[in-house]
C-alpha cells in the first residue's frame, strides 16, 4: 500500500453532476480528493437543449442555486439540479476549473474522453518541474444524475483498489485491464509529469 | 514572530541574513530539539518534525544546514519509507541551496537509489534526475583546488546514471518509467541547447551541455555528448521492446517529443521512432491500451509539429496524423507560420561542437545513428555534411588499409601508448571479432575517418568545407567567437592535443590519463551516522580490499548484544513480513537461530511466543523441531535438555494460561516429537485442573493409543488419576479408563494396577504411596475411609466390567482389618448391583465364601436382594453355603423370599433372635412390607402363616421374649394384619391343640386393635371353655384378663364356665364378682332360673361376705367404672402413643425408650446377652466384623449405616416403639410370673 494518501482529482466538464458525485463518495471514503471540470464555462441545463445557463467559474454553488430558484424554482427543482447544487454547495463553494489548479495529483480520473483529452493537453503544456508522475485515467460516464451516480461507485471502487496496491505503479495496468473486463468499460490511461 | 515567518522562505531568508545571534540560538535550538524529538516519534509526527527542520536549516538559517545535515541524513535508514522518502527530498533540496553539499551527500543518494523499496528507489531516480544536473554545475564550475573531490563525486554520479539508465530493464514498471524521466532529462542536459530548442522558463538556468566549454580544464565535452547520445540510443530502444507496457510506452513517447521540442537535432529520430511505433504497436496491448497510446502520440506528434524545427518532417508527421484520425485543417492549424529559412542555420552549433569533441573519441562506432535518414529529409540537412566528410574519407581510407599498411599503423602507434591501460578503455574494450574481414575493414576505416574529420583533416572534410561555406558563416562565426572570448588559451591547447591524435588514436588518451593518474580517485563515501574512519587512499589507484582491514574482531558483550538486538528484531518484524508473505522464512530462521544461542533468547523467544501462542504457534512448532532435530544431530551423546526446556516451557505457558478452546495444548502435546518426563508432568498437570480435566484427559488418552512406544507410561499417568482426590478429576480418569480397558493390549497392565492398588489394603497402614510423592506421612497414620476409597477407585469400576475381579476383592477382604472392612462394604454397593446377581462370579463366590469374607458375601447378598427378588440360583447357592459350610442363619435373611416355606418356619426362631432391627428387616421381606413400590416378591408365607408360626415355635428353641417381639412386629404392620387376617389366625391358632402359649396376648391385642372384633373374641373365649382353657396356666391367665377387659360383654362367658373356675376367675380379681352378680340378677326370673345354684352360689356368697358395704356407694363407682371402662383399657397402658395410632414425634420415641427401660431392664439386659452369646454362637471370626462392620447385627450401634434405614425411618420406628409398649402389661405379667 502506498505510505500515503492517493490525492485524487476527479474532472468533468463543469464540475457539478459528475465530478461532484465522486467527490462526494470519494470524500466520505476518506479519499484526499478534489473536483474539477474543464469547460471554458459552468453549463447547467435551461428551459430548453439550445438554452443553457451559462456561468463562469468564479460563481458559486449557491449564486448558482438562488439564480435558478429565482427563474424557475419548479422546473430546476422537478429535474434534480437544484438538489444537485443543494448538495454541491455543501461540498464546497464554487466549482474550480482544472487548468487553473496548480496543484499535483498521484491519479487524475476524468469522465469523459474530450474531458481527458482536455486534461492530457493541459498536463503536457506545462513544463515539467519535478517529474513527478501523474496517472489519468478516463471513466466514461454519461451526463446525468443515475450514471452520475453509478460512476461514483465505479471511481470509488477503483480508487480503492488502486489505494490497496502495494506499489501502485506496478499493478494499476494490470488493475483497469481487470475493471475493465469487470465493467465492460474501456479506459483510457496515460501517465504525465509535473 | 519568528514562528509565522519560518514557513515563507522568502521571509526567512530575511531574517536569517537581517536577524541578531539569538535569533541563530533559537533556531539552532529548536533544530536540536526537533532533532531529538524525531527519533523517538511516529512516522506520521516524525515527517512532521523534519519537514520543519529542514525548513529551517534550508530556508531560514542556511547557515546550520552544514551543522545539521549529518543528523538529517541519519535517517535515511529509518525503517518507514515515507521517513527515507524525505531524506531524498532533503538531499535534493540541501544540494539545490548548496550545491558543494552534493560532494558530500551524493553517496548516501547512492544508498537510497538501492533501497529495497520501490518508492524509495523511485523516489531516489527523481531526485537523481534534478542533481545530475546540479552535480554537472558544480563540476563545470568547481575550482581546480576541490577538482579532486568533484572528480570522485561525479565519477560517482556517472555511475549512478548508469545504474539508472540499467534500470529501464528493471521489472518494476514504475521504477522503469521514472528512469525514462530520468533519460530524458539526462539527454537534455548532456546535449546543447540551440537557438531553436524550446526552453521551459522554470529551467532557463539548468545546465546543458552548451554551458560547458568544449575545452574545459578536466570535463569531456565530448564525452558528454557521447554519454546523452547514448542515453538517447537506449531510450529508442527501449521504446521498441516489443513487451513495453503502456504506460513505459506513453512515458516514452512523451519524452520523445520533449527531448524534439527541446533538442530539435534529434527530431528525426524521434519521428523515425514516431513513426516506427506507429507502424507496430506492441502486441502486448490491451485494446483500450491502444486507443491511450494512439491517443498520446497524436497529442505528442501534434507538439512536435507546433515545433518550428519540425518543418523537414511534416509531411510524415501529418501522414502519421491522418492516419491517427486528426482532420487535414486540424493539421494545418498546428503548423506553425514562421518561416523555416531561418531555422536551419541554427544546427550548425551543434555540428560545430560535435566535430570538435569528436577528437579524442576512442571508439566512435555508432555514428551512423546520427544520420537523418535520407527518405526522411529529401532536403539534404546540415548535418549530412559532416555524415558526408565521413564517408568521403573512410572511402579513401579502405583501399588504404592493407594488411602491411595497418601492421605499420599499430607499430607506430605502440610508442604512444600509455604506460598504464586506461579504466575506460578496459571498460569499454570488446575484442575484434572479424578482424580482416571487409566488413571490419570497413568499419575500421569509417573508425579513422571519423577520427580525421573530427581532427580537421582527411579529403571528404575538405571537400564538404566548400559546400557549408555558405550557411556556416554567421552563425559558425558567433560561436567561434563564444569560444574565443572564453579562454582561447585551452583552445589552443586542445588543438595542439588533437593533432598528436591524428597521428595516433590510442595515444590520444596518453596525456589525460597520466593527468588524472596521481589524483586519489576515490567515490564519495556516504554519511554514516556512526563516524567511520575515512580512508583515504593516497598513492594506490585502487587499494585491494581485505576484509580484515576494514574490519575489528567486536568485543564479546557487544556482540552477544548486537545478536540479541538482531534476534529481537527479527522478532519484531513479525507483521511487517506477514504482510510480505514470507512469514515461513521468518520462522524458519528463527527457530534455526535459536537453537544456536545458549541463555536468556530462547527464554525471550519462549516467552514471545507465549504471549500470543495462537498467532505464534506456527513458530512454537518449529521451534520445537528444530530443537529435536538438534537433539538428534548430536546423538548418542546429546542431552534432551534443552528439547525439553523448550517443551516443558511452552507446555506450562498453555497450561497455566485461562481457558481457551483451541486446542493448543492437546496439538502441541501431540505433534511433539517426544513427550519427556517433566512434559509428561504438565500434562499430568493439566488434567488435574477441574475445568479442563476433559480436554487433558483426552490428550492423554490420544498419547496413550497413538505413541505406543511408551503407552504404558502414559497409562501409568491416567491410572494414577484414577485415584486423585478430586471428584471430577477421578471420575473422568476412570470414565477413559474404562473405555481403554476394552482394548486387549492394556487390560493387563490397568488389571494389574488396579489389584495392584487394592493390595496395599492388606497393609497395617497406608502405605505413603497413597499420599503422593513428598508427604511423608506413613508413620502410623490410620487408614482413613478416604485412603482405603483411593485404592478402590479403579478396582470398583472394573469390577462390573469383569466380574472375575471379584475374588481378588475377597481374597483381600479377608486380610484386611476391621476399619478397612466396613470401608469395602460400605462402597461396594454400586459395583455389585451392577454385576447383578446372575454373574456366576459373583454366585461362584457365594458358593465359595472364602473364611473371613462372610460379611462381605452377606452384603453381596443384601445388595443383591435390596431392590429385587432373588434368583433361584442365588438362593440355592446360598441354601448350600447355611447347609453346607456357615450355618449363620443371617445368609438366609436376603433370600428369604426364596427359600420354602417350611424352611422358612424352620429358621425363624434363628431369625428372631437376632437384632430387632434386622428382625424387623426379616419380617418386611417375609410380608412385603419393605419396597415402597410394593412387593413384587412373593412370600412364601402368608401373613397369617406367620404368625401362626410364630405361636407354634417351641419355646425350647427360642425364648418367649423375642415371640413376643416379633409378634409385635406383626401386630404394627396394621395393614397387613387387617382384623380379617387376624380372626382367621384366631380361629386356627384356637382349634390346635394343645393351645399354644401366646393365643391370649394375641386375642387381646387383637382386639385393643380392633374393637370391633369383641363379638368374635367373645365367641373365642365361648369355644375355649369349651376345650378347658383353664388346664392352660398362661391361657388361661390371658382368659380371665380378656374378660376383665371385655366386661360387661364377657358376663355371658363368664357365666358359662363351670363354677370352680368362676370362682378361681373372682379369685384373681374379686372385683368382678358384684357386677357380675348385679348382671345375673337384672335377668328375668326365667333366665335366672337357667343359672345353676352352684354359680349363683358362687356370686352370692361372696356377695354376702361383702354385705356390709354400703351399696349405693359401690354401684355408683361400679357405674362409673363401667362408664369408663373402655378408655380404662386403654389407659392401662402406659404411653401417650396407644391413644395415638399416628405417628409419635420423634422426641416421644426416645421418651418411651427411656420408660421402657426400667421395665425392661431384664430384658434390655437379656437382649445385650442374648447378643453375645448369638455371636459367639455364630462364627468365632466374625464376632470383629460384627462389631465393625455394617452387617444387620451392629446397625443399633451404627446410625449412621445406611444398609436398612429405609426400612427404620423415624415414622416406624416411633410405632414400632408404641406397639411395644402398648403389648407391655402382658409380657409384663408372664414375667412376673
Amino acid at each position: 500500500m502506498p505510505s500515503h494518501p492517493l490525492r485524487v482529482a476527479v474532472v468533468c466538464s463543469s464540475n457539478q453532476n459528475r465530478s461532484m458525485e465522486a467527490h462526494n463518495i470519494l470524500s466520505k471514503r476518506g479519499f484526499d480528493v478534489r473536483s474539477f471540470g474543464t469547460g471554458t464555462h459552468v453549463k447547467l441545463p435551461g428551459p430548453a437543449p439550445d438554452k443553457p445557463n451559462v456561468y463562469d467559474f468564479k460563481t458559486t454553488y449557491e449564486q448558482m442555486y438562488s439564480d435558478l430558484v429565482r427563474k424557475d424554482k419548479e422546473l430546476y427543482t422537478q429535474n434534480g439540479i437544484l438538489h444537485m447544487l443543494e448538495r454541491n454547495k455543501r461540498i464546497k463553494t464554487r466549482p474550480e476549473r482544472f487548468q487553473s489548479c496548480k496543484d499535483q495529483f498521484d491519479l487524475v480520473i476524468t469522465c469523459e474522453e474530450r474531458v481527458y483529452d482536455q486534461v492530457l493537453e493541459e498536463l503536457n503544456s506545462r513544463e515539467q518541474e519535478t517529474y513527478q508522475p501523474v496517472h489519468v485515467i478516463n471513466v466514461d460516464i454519461q451526463d446525468n444524475h443515475e450514471e452520475a451516480t453509478l460512476g461514483a461507485f465505479l471511481i470509488c471502487e477503483l480508487c480503492q483498489c488502486i489505494q490497496h496496491t502495494d506499489d501502485m505503479e506496478n499493478e494499476i495496468d494490470e488493475l483497469l485491464q481487470e475493471f475493465e473486463e469487470k465493467s465492460s468499460r474501456p479506459f483510457l490511461h496515460t501517465v504525465c509529469f509535473y | 514572530m519568528a514562528s509565522g515567518s519560518e514557513r515563507t522562505g522568502v521571509a526567512s531568508q530575511f531574517f536569517a541574513g537581517t536577524e541578531d545571534a539569538a535569533i541563530d540560538m533559537t533556531t539552532s535550538e529548536k533544530v536540536v530539539d526537533l532533532l531529538n524529538q524525531a527519533a523517538f516519534m511516529s512516522t506520521d509526527d516524525k515527517l512532521i518534525a523534519l519537514k520543519q527542520v529542514q525548513e529551517l536549516i534550508i530556508n531560514k538559517d542556511p547557515s546550520l544546514l552544514d551543522n545539521f545535515l549529518d543528523e538529517m541524513i541519519a535517517f535515511q535508514t529509518d525503517k518507514s519509507i515515507e521517513v527515507r522518502k524525505f531524506v531524498i527530498g532533503f538531499i535534493e533540496e540541501a544540494c539545490k541551496r548548496d550545491s558543494e553539499l552534493l560532494l558530500k551527500l551524493i553517496a548516501n543518494l547512492n544508498m537510497l537509489l538501492k533501497d529495497e523499496s520501490v518508492n524509495v528507489v523511485k523516489k531516489a531516480i527523481l531526485t537523481l534526475t534534478h542533481l545530475y544536473k546540479v552535480a554537472l554545475q558544480v563540476r563545470a564550475s568547481s575550482l581546480n583546488t576541490i577538482a579532486v573531490c568533484g572528480e570522485a563525486c561525479w565519477d560517482m554520479v556517472t555511475q549512478m546514471k548508469g545504474d539508472v539508465l540499467a534500470l529501464l530493464d528493471s521489472d518494476n514498471d514504475g521504477v522503469r518509467t521514472h528512469a525514462i524521466k530520468f533519460t530524458e532529462a539526462l539527454i537534455i542536459t548532456l546535449s546543447a541547447r540551440t537557438p531553436s530548442s524550446e526552453i521551459p522558463k522554470k529551467q532557463e538556468g539548468d545546465i546543458s551541455l552548451d554551458k560547458i566549454p568544449k575545452d574545459h580544464s578536466y570535463i569531456r565535452y565530448d564525452v558528454l555528448a557521447e554519454e546523452g547520445k547514448s542515453a538517447l540510443e537506449q531510450l529508442l530502444k527501449f521504446m521498441v521492446h516489443p513487451a513495453i507496457s503502456s504506460i513505459n510506452l506513453t512515458t516514452a513517447l512523451g519524452s520523445l517529443a520533449t527531448l524534439a521540442r527541446q533538442r530539435p537535432m534529434f527530431m528525426s529520430e524521434v519521428v523515425q521512432a514516431y513513426e516506427t511505433l506507429h507502424a507496430n504497436l506492441p502486441p502486448t496491448l490491451a485494446k483500450s491500451q491502444v486507443s491511450s497510446v494512439r491517443k498520446n502520440l497524436k497529442l505528442h506528434l501534434v507538439a512536435v509539429l507546433r515545433h518550428p524545427s519540425s518543418l523537414d518532417y511534416h509531411s510524415q508527421i501529418s501522414t502519421l496524423l491522418l492516419d491517427l484520425g486528426m482532420a487535414q485543417g486540424d493539421i494545418a492549424r498546428c503548423v506553425p507560420t514562421s518561416a523555416p529559412t531561418r531555422k536551419r542555420p541554427r544546427h550548425e552549433p551543434y555540428n560545430e561542437g560535435k566535430r570538435i569533441k569528436m577528437e579524442p573519441t576512442l571508439i566512435e562506432d555508432d555514428e551512423d545513428k546520427e544520420e537523418p535518414a535520407p527518405v526522411v529529409a529529401p532536403k539534404p540537412s546540415s548535418s549530412m555534411g559532416t555524415q558526408s566528410a565521413i564517408d568521403i574519407t573512410a572511402e579513401f581510407l579502405l583501399p588504404l588499409l592493407s594488411p602491411e599498411n595497418v601492421a605499420n599503423l599499430v607499430l607506430i602507434s605502440m610508442v604512444y601508448l600509455p604506460d598504464i591501460m586506461p579504466a575506460s578503455f578496459q571498460a569499454t574494450y570488446t575484442p575484434v571479432e572479424s578482424a580482416g574481414t571487409e566488413a571490419q575493414i570497413k568499419h575500421l576505416a569509417r573508425l579513422m575517418a571519423t577520427q580525421m574529420t573530427a581532427a580537421g583533416l582527411g579529403p571528404g572534410l575538405e571537400q564538404c568545407r566548400g559546400r557549408d561555406e555558405e550557411g556556416k558563416e554567421a552563425e559558425g562565426e558567433a560561436a567561434g567567437d563564444e569560444a574565443a572570448s572564453k579562454d582561447p588559451i585551452i583552445i589552443r591547447k586542445v588543438s595542439a592535443v588533437s593533432l598528436g591524435q591524428a597521428i595516433s588514436v590510442v595515444g590520444a588518451y596518453k596525456s589525460q590519463v597520466a593527468e588524472e593518474t596521481p589524483h586519489a580517485k576515490k567515490l564519495p563515501e556516504p554519511i554514516m551516522p556512526s563516524a567511520q574512519p575515512k580512508v583515504l587512499g593516497s598513492s594506490g589507484r585502487k587499494k585491494v580490499f581485505r576484509l580484515a582491514d576494514v574490519v575489528q574482531p567486536l568485543s564479546d558483550s557487544h556482540l552477544e548484544k548486537l545478536t540479541n538486538m538482531a534476534v529481537k528484531r527479527i522478532l519484531q518484524s513479525e507483521k511487517a513480513i506477514a504482510r510480505s508473505g514470507m512469514s515461513h522464512v521468518r520462522v524458519k530462521l528463527l527457530a534455526r537461530l535459536m537453537t544456536q544461542f545458549e541463555g536468556t533468547m530462547k527464554d525471550d523467544m519462549l516467552r514471545f511466543i507465549l504471549e500470543d501462542i495462537r498467532g505464534r504457534s506456527d513458530l512454537a512448532f518449529s521451534l520445537l523441531y528444530q530443537e529435536y532435530n538438534q537433539h538428534l544431530d548430536q546423538l548418542p551423546s546429546g542431552s534432551l535438555d534443552s528439547y525439553e526446556h523448550c517443551l516443558f516451557t511452552l507446555l506450562s505457558g498453555l497450561q497455566e494460561r485461562p481457558e481457551q478452546r483451541d486446542g493448543l495444548f492437546t496439538k502441541l502435546v501431540l505433534e511433539a516429537p517426544l513427550i519427556t518426563q517433566s512434559a509428561l508432568e504438565v500434562i499430568r498437570r493439566y488434567c488435574e485442573d477441574e475445568s479442563r480435566v476433559y480436554l487433558g484427559m483426552t490428550t492423554l488418552k490420544e498419547l496413550i493409543l497413538k505413541r505406543p512406544s511408551r503407552q504404558f507410561q502414559y497409562l501409568h499417568v491416567l491410572l494414577d488419576l484414577s485415584s486423585h482426590e478430586k471428584e471430577k478429576v477421578r471420575s473422568t480418569a476412570l470414565t477413559f479408563i474404562k473405555r481403554m480397558y476394552e482394548k486387549d493390549h492394556l487390560r493387563d497392565y490397568i488389571e494389574k494396577f488396579a489389584l495392584n492398588y487394592m493390595q496395599l489394603l492388606v497393609h497395617p497402614n497406608p502405605p505413603s504411596l497413597l499420599f503422593g510423592v513428598g508427604e511423608d506421612t506413613e508413620v502410623a497414620s490410620p487408614w482413613t475411609e478416604e485412603t482405603v476409597r483411593q485404592c478402590l477407585y479403579l478396582y470398583l469400576s472394573l469390577l462390573p466390567l469383569n466380574h472375575r475381579l471379584v475374588h481378588e476383592l475377597a481374597a483381600v477382604y479377608t486380610e484386611a482389618i476391621a476399619d478397612i472392612k466396613r470401608s469395602v462394604l460400605r462402597v461396594i454397593e454400586q459395583p455389585i448391583r451392577g454385576m447383578g446377581m446372575n454373574s456366576p462370579d459373583l454366585l461362584l463366590l457365594v458358593e465359595n465364601c472364602p473364611k473371613g469374607a462372610e460379611t462381605l458375601v452377606t452384603r453381596c447378598l443384601h445388595i443383591l436382594t435390596d431392590k429385587v427378588p432373588p434368583s433361584p440360583d442365588l438362593v440355592e447357592r446360598v441354601r448350600d453355603l447355611y447347609h453346607k459350610r456357615v450355618p449363620d442363619v443371617r445368609f438366609l435373611i436376603p433370600v428369604i423370599n426364596g427359600l420354602e416355606k417350611k424352611e422358612v418356619i424352620q429358621a425363624l426362631p434363628k431369625l428372631i433372635k437376632l437384632n430387632p432391627i434386622v428382625v424387623k428387616e426379616v419380617f418386611n421381606r417375609l410380608l412385603g412390607t419393605q419396597h415402597s413400590e410394593g412387593s413384587s416378591s412373593m412370600s412364601p408365607l402368608t401373613p397369617g402363616e406367620l404368625l401362626i408360626a410364630l405361636h407354634n415355635i417351641d419355646s425350647t428353641k427360642c425364648d418367649m421374649k423375642s415371640i413376643i417381639k416379633a409378634t409385635n412386629l406383626c401386630f404394627g404392620e396394621k395393614n397387613v394384619y387387617t382384623s380379617e387376617v387376624l380372626a382367621v389366625v384366631m380361629q386356627q391358632l384356637m382349634e390346635q391343640n394343645p393351645l399354644p402359649m401366646l393365643l391370649m396376648r394375641t386375642v387381646i391385642q387383637s382386639l385393643t386393635m380392633y374393637p370391633r372384633l369383641g363379638g368374635f373374641v367373645m365367641n373365642v373365649l365361648s369355644r375355649l371353655i369349651l376345650k378347658q382353657v383353664w388346664k392352660y396356666p398362661k391361657v388361661w391367665e390371658g382368659f380371665v384378663k380378656c374378660c376383665q377387659r371385655t366386661k360387661p360383654q364377657s358376663y355371658s362367658v363368664l357365666l358359662q364356665l363351670p363354677p370352680s373356675q368362676l370362682a378361681g376367675v373372682f379369685e384373681r380379681c374379686p372385683e368382678m364378682r358384684e357386677p357380675l352378680l348385679q348382671h345375673v340378677r337384672s335377668f328375668t326370673p326365667h333366665q335366672q332360673a337357667h343359672i345353676p345354684s352352684s354359680i349363683m352360689a358362687i356370686l352370692e356368697v361372696n356377695s354376702r361376705m361383702q354385705e356390709s358395704q354400703p351399696e349405693p356407694e359401690h354401684m355408683d363407682t361400679m357405674e362409673e367404672r363401667e362408664q369408663v371402662s373402655v378408655p380404662i383399657a386403654q389407659v392401662e397402658i402406659p404411653g401417650p402413643a396407644i391413644t395415638a395410632p399416628e405417628p409419635a414425634p420423634p422426641v416421644t420415641l426416645t421418651q418411651q425408650e427411656e420408660d421402657e427401660e426400667p421395665m425392661e431392664e431384664g430384658d434390655a439386659g437379656a437382649e445385650r446377652l442374648e447378643i453375645a452369646t448369638e455371636a459367639t454362637a455364630q462364627v468365632e471370626e466374625l464376632e470383629d466384623e460384627a462389631r465393625a462392620t455394617p452387617v444387620p447385627l451392629e446397625k443399633a450401634d451404627e446410625p449412621v449405616e445406611e444398609a436398612f434405614t429405609d426400612s427404620a425411618s423415624p415414622r416406624e420406628q416411633a410405632q414400632e416403639a408404641a406397639e411395644d409398649s402398648n403389648a407391655e402389661p402382658e409380657p409384663g405379667a408372664e414375667a412376673a410370673e
